[in-house]
C-alpha cells in the first residue's frame, strides 16, 4: 500500500457530491462537502438523522463512490482506485466500528479479530488478535461466539478487530448507540485510548453532544453540507 | 492476495461458517438428493439388468451364436457346414398354431416350439412336473409328450396327463414350463407356449410351404473360436443365405432395446426431478445468501476482496451439495436392491446385484452440474454485495442480474449438462428432445413467472384489502412467485400432457372396438384355403367383410445397391431393416389411388421387371427415389425391385399395411400363405373364429380386441411410469414451494404481527394468504394446462400422426391439484405465522 504522505492530511474531501437513485427519484445526499482530517486528529460529526453523516463516512471508507469531487485517504485517490484496491486500503489502513457491532456470528471472538490480519496474510494473525482482545479486556472470552457475548463485549471485540491492523483511520458510526450509558462510557474510553496509542485519526459519528465534545474538532452535517464549529478542547483520556 | 491464499482463506472461512450445521439447507438437500437418487437408482437398476443380460447371454440366446431362417430350414449344405465347425448344434422351430382339446370343444392359439434332444444347449428350463425335458417330450406308449405354460391348461381346462391335439397329432401334456430363459421379450406373444419334439412337429402337418415358421440353429463353439470370427466365416461361406445371425454381443436385442428405452425414459424422470429440484437449489442458495448479507458486507468492510467472498460461499454450497449428492447416491444405490426384490420376477433377465460405478458417477456429475447451473447466479450476486449494505437496508440484492460473465459461465455449465444428458443416453434423440423441451418449458415458465410479477405490480389497486394484500404479496421483493410457477408448473404440465395422451389413445381403442378397424386377423391361410375362408365369411348374416392378400416374409438386404449392413438408418425407420418384413404382391390396382403421392402404379396386365410400391414416409427417410432399387431376401433368394411409387400408409387403421407391395413376377411364384382381415359385429366374433378354425385348423385366428387389450395394458403400465415422473417432479415442485415459504417465514410473521397490530383479524389474514396462494395455483395450473395440451397435441398429431381430441377433465384435475398443493402448503406455512403473539415480537424488534 503506497503512496503514503506522512506530512499532509490523512483524509481530504473536496467538493464531494453524492446522488443516489431511488424509486421516488434521485436523491442529492452530499452537496459539496469539503473536509480535511489530519493525522492523529479526532473529529466528531453531528447532525440530524438523514443529514448525510453516514453517507459521508461510507464515501470516506470507499464503500460508496462519490458522484463528483475528490476523495483521498493517505494519498490514495478514490476516483482512480478499483474495488479491490479500496478493499485493500480498508484492510491495511482503516478500522470501522458500527452501532450494531457486525461481528461474524459463526466465528469466535478471536477469529473475528483475526479476520483483517488473515486477509492481510499475516502469519501471526491469531497471536496479534489475542493481544488486541487482551487490550480491550477480553482475554478470557477468546473462544466465545458473538451470540455468547454481551452487547458491550461484542462492541469491545469489534473495537479490537478495528485496531488489529493499527489503522491510520478509524471510522466509528454511533459506536455506543446500542449500549447502556456505563458500558458506552467504557467503550469510548478504550476507543480514545487506542486511537492515541496507535496515532489513529478518529472520525466519529454521534448524536451525543457530550461525546462529540471529547473530540478535537466537531463538524455539523446539515442537508448534505458541512459546517465546522469552533474546536473543542480535547479532554484528557 | 494470490489465488492460493484466497482459496486457503475461503476454505477456512467456509468451515467456520458451516459450524452452525446444515440448518436451513433441508430443502436444498431434499431437492438435490431426490434428483440424484432417481438418476443413480434408475442407472444402477438398468446396469444390474444389463449385467444379468451379459452374464446370461448364452442362456438367453440359447448358444454362442444363433442363426434364424424364416419359412424354410437350413439347406443340407448349410447344416453340414455348421455341424462341422461347432462342438454342438441345436435346431429349433417356432410358429403359431391352434391347439384343441381331444373332443374339440375348446381351442387356443399357442406359440408352438419344436426342439431337438440337444435343447437347451445352455442353462435350463424351470419345469413343474417332469423335470427331464427330453424324457417329457419323448414318444411314450404311442404319444408324444408336450411341455406347456400354465395359461394353456387354464384356457383349455386340461391338466398334466391330459392330451391335446395340435395339427394331426395328439400330444400328452407331461410338464409345465415355469421359466423359459431363451424366450426373450417378444411384445407380440399371441398365446402360451407349447413345446414338443421336432419329430412330433413334423407329424403335425402344420409345416406347410409359405407358413410363417422360424427355424433356429444355436451352436456351442469350440474353445478358441470367437462368435465374431465364426459369424464372419458363416457369412463368407453363405453370403446369400438370408439368415439372421446373432451372437453374445446382441444376444437379446429386444431386451437390450427394452432396457435402453426404459433406462433412458427413467433417466429423464430423474433429470426432470433434478431440474425442478434445481430451481429449489437456486432458491435455497439465494435465501441462504440473503441471510448472509451482513456477514458478507462486514467482510467487505474489513477488506475482503470480492473473489474471496465468491470462493468462500462456493466452497460452502459445494460442500453442502456434496452431502446432498452423497445422500442421493446412497438412496440410489439402495433402491435397485429393493426394486429387484419387488419386481425381479417380472424383469426379462435375472438382474445382478452390485455397485455399478458408471451410473453412480453419472448421477453425481449431474448433481454437481445442476448445483452449479442453479447456484452460480445467486453466488455471483453475493460477490457484488457492497460493504455499504451494513449502513443501508438493501432490498433483495441477491436476485438481480449477475452480469454477463457469470451468465456466460452458467451457460457453459448448462451446455455441459445438456450435452452430457444427450451423450450418455442410450437414446440420444429422446434425450435431445427432452433437453430442448426442458429448456423451452423452463424458459416459458421463467418468462411467465416474470410476467405474473410484472402484471400484478401494475394491476389497479383492488378495493378489497385482502385481495390487495394477496396481489401485493405476489410481487413483493424476494417473493416466491417465479420459482413456484416454474417448479410446480413443470410437473403439472407433464400430468396434463399424459392425461390427454391417454384420453386420446383410449378414444382410438374405443373406435377399434366399435368395428371401425378389423376385428380379426387370420394368418397362414394356404392358397387353396382362401375360397373356403371366403365362403365361411359370406355365409354369415350380414355377410362378413373380408380382405385377403398373399403374404410372405423377407429381409431387406440392400437399398440402391448398398448392403443393408452398411446403411445407417434414420432411427424412427430402423425397424424396416431390423428383421423380416411382411411382403405382398398384387396384380390389381393400388389399395387407394389417392394415397399414391409419387410415381405411378403398374397396369393390371403388367408383366415387366419387378416393381415395388414403398411406404412414402420410409422412402423419404431412406431417400429412396422412383427408379431406385431395393433387394429383399426371400427364402434365401435375393429379389431386386425398382421403386415404382410412394404410397402413404395410415398405420392407425390397423388394416393390412405393407411397407412394400410388389408387382407380380418372381414373387408371385414363391410359396406363400394368405393373411385375411374380417370386419364384423361383436356377435359374429366368436362364431367366425370357431367356424374358420373348425374347418381350417392350421389357420391362426388373432382377435384384435385381445391384442389391443394387451397393448392397453402396456400403455397403462407406461402411463403409471409417466405419472411417476409427474409425481416426482411435482414433489420436487412442492419442495421448492415449501422452501420458498420457509424462506419468507420471518417476513410472513412480521407482516402478520404488524397487520394484527393494525386491527386485522386472523380470518382476514387467512383469507388474504389463501387468496395469494390460490391466485398462484390458478395461474400455474392455467399455464400448465395450456402447455400440457400443446405437448400432447404435438405428440398425437405430429409424432403418432393420430387424430386429436381435447378433454377438459385433465385440465380441471390439474387446477384442483395445483390449488391443493399451493394453498395447502402455503397455509401450513402461514398458520404458524398467524399463531405468533404480537407483543413479544414487537418488544424484541
Amino acid at each position: 500500500m503506497s503512496p503514503s504522505d506522512t506530512q499532509g492530511p490523512l483524509m481530504v474531501l473536496e467538493d464531494v457530491h453524492l446522488r443516489l437513485g431511488s424509486e421516488a427519484g434521485e436523491v442529492h445526499i452530499l452537496r459539496g462537502v469539503d473536509f480535511e482530517a489530519g493525522r492523529g486528529e479526532t473529529i466528531s460529526i453531528v447532525g440530524p438523522s438523514g443529514s448525510g453523516k453516514t453517507s459521508m463516512m461510507m464515501v470516506a471508507a470507499g464503500l460508496e463512490r462519490a458522484t463528483s469531487g475528490t476523495v483521498m485517504v493517505d494519498g490514495h485517490d478514490f476516483a482512480t482506485a478499483g474495488e479491490d484496491e479500496l478493499a485493500l486500503l480498508r484492510r491495511d489502513r482503516m478500522g470501522i466500528v458500527f452501532q450494531s457491532f457486525h461481528l461474524v456470528p459463526t466465528m469466535s471472538a478471536l477469529e473475528n479479530v483475526a479476520v483483517p490480519l488473515e486477509l492481510a496474510g499475516r502469519s501471526d494473525a491469531f497471536d496479534r488478535a489475542g493481544e488486541m482482545l487482551a487490550a480491550v479486556g477480553l482475554d478470557h472470552r477468546l473462544s466465545h461466539y458473538p451470540g455468547q457475548l454481551s452487547g458491550g463485549e461484542q462492541q469491545r471485540t469489534a473495537l479490537a478487530r478495528a485496531f488489529a491492523v493499527e489503522p491510520g483511520l478509524l471510522l466509528a458510526d454511533e459506536p455506543t448507540g446500542n449500549l447502556d450509558h456505563d458500558t458506552g462510557e467504557q467503550i469510548i474510553e478504550q476507543m480514545f485510548g487506542l486511537c492515541e496509542r496507535f496515532g489513529t485519526t478518529l472520525m466519529l459519528i454521534t448524536h451525543d453532544p457530550g461525546l462529540a465534545a471529547r473530540c478535537e474538532r466537531m463538524v455539523t452535517m446539515q442537508d448534505g453540507m458541512l459546517s465546522e464549529r469552533a474546536p473543542a478542547a480535547r479532554k484528557a483520556v | 492476495m494470490n489465488v492460493g491464499a484466497t482459496l486457503r482463506l475461503a476454505w477456512t472461512y467456509a468451515r467456520r461458517e458451516l459450524r452452525g450445521g446444515l440448518k436451513g439447507f433441508g430443502i436444498f438437500l431434499a431437492c438435490l438428493s431426490l434428483g440424484v437418487a432417481a438418476i443413480a437408482g434408475v442407472g444402477s437398476l438398468a446396469a444390474a439388468v444389463e449385467a444379468g443380460l451379459k452374464a446370461d447371454g448364452r442362456v438367453l440366446l440359447g448358444g454362442d451364436v444363433s442363426f434364424r431362417l424364416t419359412h424354410r430350414p437350413a439347406t443340407d449344405e448349410q447344416l453340414r457346414w455348421i455341424t462341422d465347425n461347432v462342438d454342438r448344434v441345436s435346431g429349433i422351430v417356432e410358429m403359431r398354431a391352434n391347439t384343441f382339446t381331444e373332443d374339440g370343444s375348446a381351442y387356443r392359439l399357442v406359440e408352438l416350439k419344436g426342439v431337438d434332444d440337444a435343447y437347451p444347449l445352455f442353462g435350463g428350463l424351470e419345469l413343474s412336473g417332469e423335470t427331464d425335458l427330453n424324457a417329457a417330450l419323448a414318444q411314450r406308449d404311442g404319444a408324444w409328450g408336450a411341455a406347456v405354460q400354465k395359461g394353456l391348461l387354464e384356457r383349455l381346462g386340461v391338466g398334466v396327463g391330459d392330451r391335446v391335439r395340435i395339427g394331426d397329432v395328439s400330444v400328452e401334456i407331461r410338464t409345465v414350463i415355469d421359466r423359459e430363459p431363451d424366450r426373450g421379450t417378444n411384445a407380440f406373444n399371441f398365446g402360451p407356449r407349447l413345446m414338443i419334439n421336432n419329430d412330433a412337429l413334423a407329424e403335425t402337418g402344420l409345416v406347410q410351404p409359405g407358413s410363417i415358421i422360424r427355424y433356429y440353429y444355436r451352436v456351442d463353439l469350440p474353445d478358441g473360436v470367437t462368435p465374431g470370427q465364426f459369424t464372419e466365416r458363416a457369412e463368407a461361406a453363405f453370403p446369400e443365405a438370408g439368415w439372421r445371425i446373432r451372437d453374445l454381443d446382441n444376444a437379446a436385442p429386444n431386451i437390450q432395446r427394452f432396457i435402453d428405452r426404459v433406462g433412458s425414459f427413467m433417466t429423464i424422470v430423474g433429470l426432470t426431478a433434478l431440474l425442478v429440484g434445481g430451481v429449489g437449489v437456486g432458491n435455497a442458495v439465494r435465501h441462504f445468501l440473503q441471510g448472509k448479507i451482513a456477514t458478507i458486507a462486514t467482510l467487505k468492510c474489513l477488506g475482503a476482496p470480492s473473489r474471496l467472498i465468491l470462493a468462500m460461499y462456493l466452497v460452502q454450497v459445494g460442500l453442502i451439495s456434496l452431502v446432498g449428492i452423497a445422500i442421493g447416491l446412497v438412496f440410489g444405490l439402495a433402491s435397485p436392491l429393493l426394486a429387484i426384490d419387488i419386481i425381479g420376477d417380472r424383469l426379462p433377465v435375472a438382474a445382478r446385484q452390485g455397485v455399478y460405478w458408471q451410473p453412480i458417477l453419472l448421477a453425481a456429475m449431474f448433481g454437481v452440474l445442476v448445483t452449479l447451473v442453479f447456484s452460480l447466479w445467486p453466488l455471483s450476486r453475493a460477490r457484488q454485495i457492497p460493504g455499504a449494505a451494513l449502513f443501508r437496508e438493501q432490498v433483495a440484492p441477491i436476485s438481480g442480474f449477475p452480469g454477463w460473465p457469470t451468465l456466460a459461465v452458467v451457460g457453459v455449465f448448462a451446455l455441459i449438462l445438456a450435452v452430457s444428458a444427450v451423450l450418455t443416453s442410450a437414446q440420444p434423440w429422446l434425450a435431445a428432445g427432452f433437453v430442448l423441451g426442458a429448456i423451452a418449458a423452463l424458459g416459458a415458465f421463467a418468462l411467465i413467472g416474470f410476467a405474473v410479477v410484472a402484471v400484478s405490480r401494475r394491476l389497479p389497486r383492488p378495493r378489497n384489502a385482502k385481495l390487495r394484500l394477496a396481489i401485493a404479496n405476489l410481487h413483493r421483493p424476494g417473493g416466491a412467485t417465479g420459482g413456484v410457477i416454474m417448479s410446480l408448473g413443470m410437473g403439472l404440465t407433464v400430468l396434463v400432457g399424459v392425461a390427454l395422451l391417454e384420453y386420446n389413445l383410449k378414444t382410438q381403442l374405443d373406435g377399434a372396438l366399435r368395428g371401425e378397424i378389423p376385428g380379426y386377423y387370420f394368418i397362414d391361410l394356404q392358397p387353396d384355403q382362401v375360397p373356403t375362408f371366403e365362403r365361411i365369411a359370406a355365409s354369415f348374416d350380414p355377410p362378413i367383410r373380408t380382405q385377403t392378400v398373399p403374404m410372405l416374409r423377407g429381409r431387406v438386404s440392400a437399398m440402391k445397391g448398398v448392403p443393408a449392413s452398411e446403411i445407417v438408418p434414420p432411427p424412427q425407420e430402423a425397424w424396416i431393416l431390423r428383421g423380416d418384413r411382411g411382403l405382398t404382391w398384387t396384380a390389381g390396382g393400388p389399395p387407394d389411388p389417392e394415397k399414391i403421392v409419387k410415381g405411378e402404379w403398374w397396369p393390371p396386365d403388367y408383366a415387366g421387371e419387378q416393381l415395388v410400391s414403398f411406404d412414402a414416409e420410409a422412402a423419404e427417410a431412406f431417400d429412396l427415389q422412383i427408379g431406385d432399387t431395393i433387394t429383399v431376401n426371400v427364402l434365401g433368394r435375393p429379389i431386386t425391385a425398382k421403386v415404382a411409387n410412394w404410397r402413404r400408409i395410415d398405420w392407425n387403421d390397423l388394416g393390412i399395411n405393407f411397407v412394400m407391395v410388389f408387382s407380380p413376377g418372381v414373387l408371385a411364384s414363391a410359396p406363400m400363405t394368405y393373411i385375411a382381415t374380417a370386419h364384423l359385429t361383436d356377435e359374429q366374433e366368436i362364431a367366425l373364429e370357431k367356424a374358420v378354425v373348425g374347418e381350417l385348423p392350421n389357420v391362426s385366428a388373432i382377435r384384435v380386441k385381445e391384442v389391443l387389450e394387451g397393448v392397453t395394458e402396456i400403455l397403462a403400465n407406461v402411463g403409471v411410469a409417466v405419472r411417476v415422473i409427474a409425481v416426482v417432479a411435482i414433489f420436487a415442485g412442492v419442495l421448492v414451494l415449501a422452501g420458498a415459504i420457509a424462506a419468507g417465514h420471518r417476513k410472513r410473521i412480521y407482516d402478520a404481527v404488524v397487520l394484527k397490530v393494525l386491527g386485522a383479524t386472523r380470518r382476514d389474514l387467512i383469507t388474504a394468504y389463501a387468496l395469494e396462494y390460490g391466485i398462484l395455483g390458478l395461474v400455474t395450473a392455467a399455464i400448465a394446462s395450456v402447455l400440457g395440451t400443446v405437448a400432447a397435441w404435438f405428440v398425437m398429431t405430429r409424432l403418432m400422426e393420430a387424430p386429436w381430441a381435447f378433454a377438459p377433465e385433465p385440465a380441471i384435475i390439474t387446477v384442483i391439484a395445483a390449488l391443493v398443493c399451493t394453498v395447502g402448503a402455503g397455509m401450513i406455512g402461514t398458520l404458524a405465522a398467524l399463531n405468533k403473539k404480537a407483543a413479544p415480537l414487537l418488544r424484541n424488534d
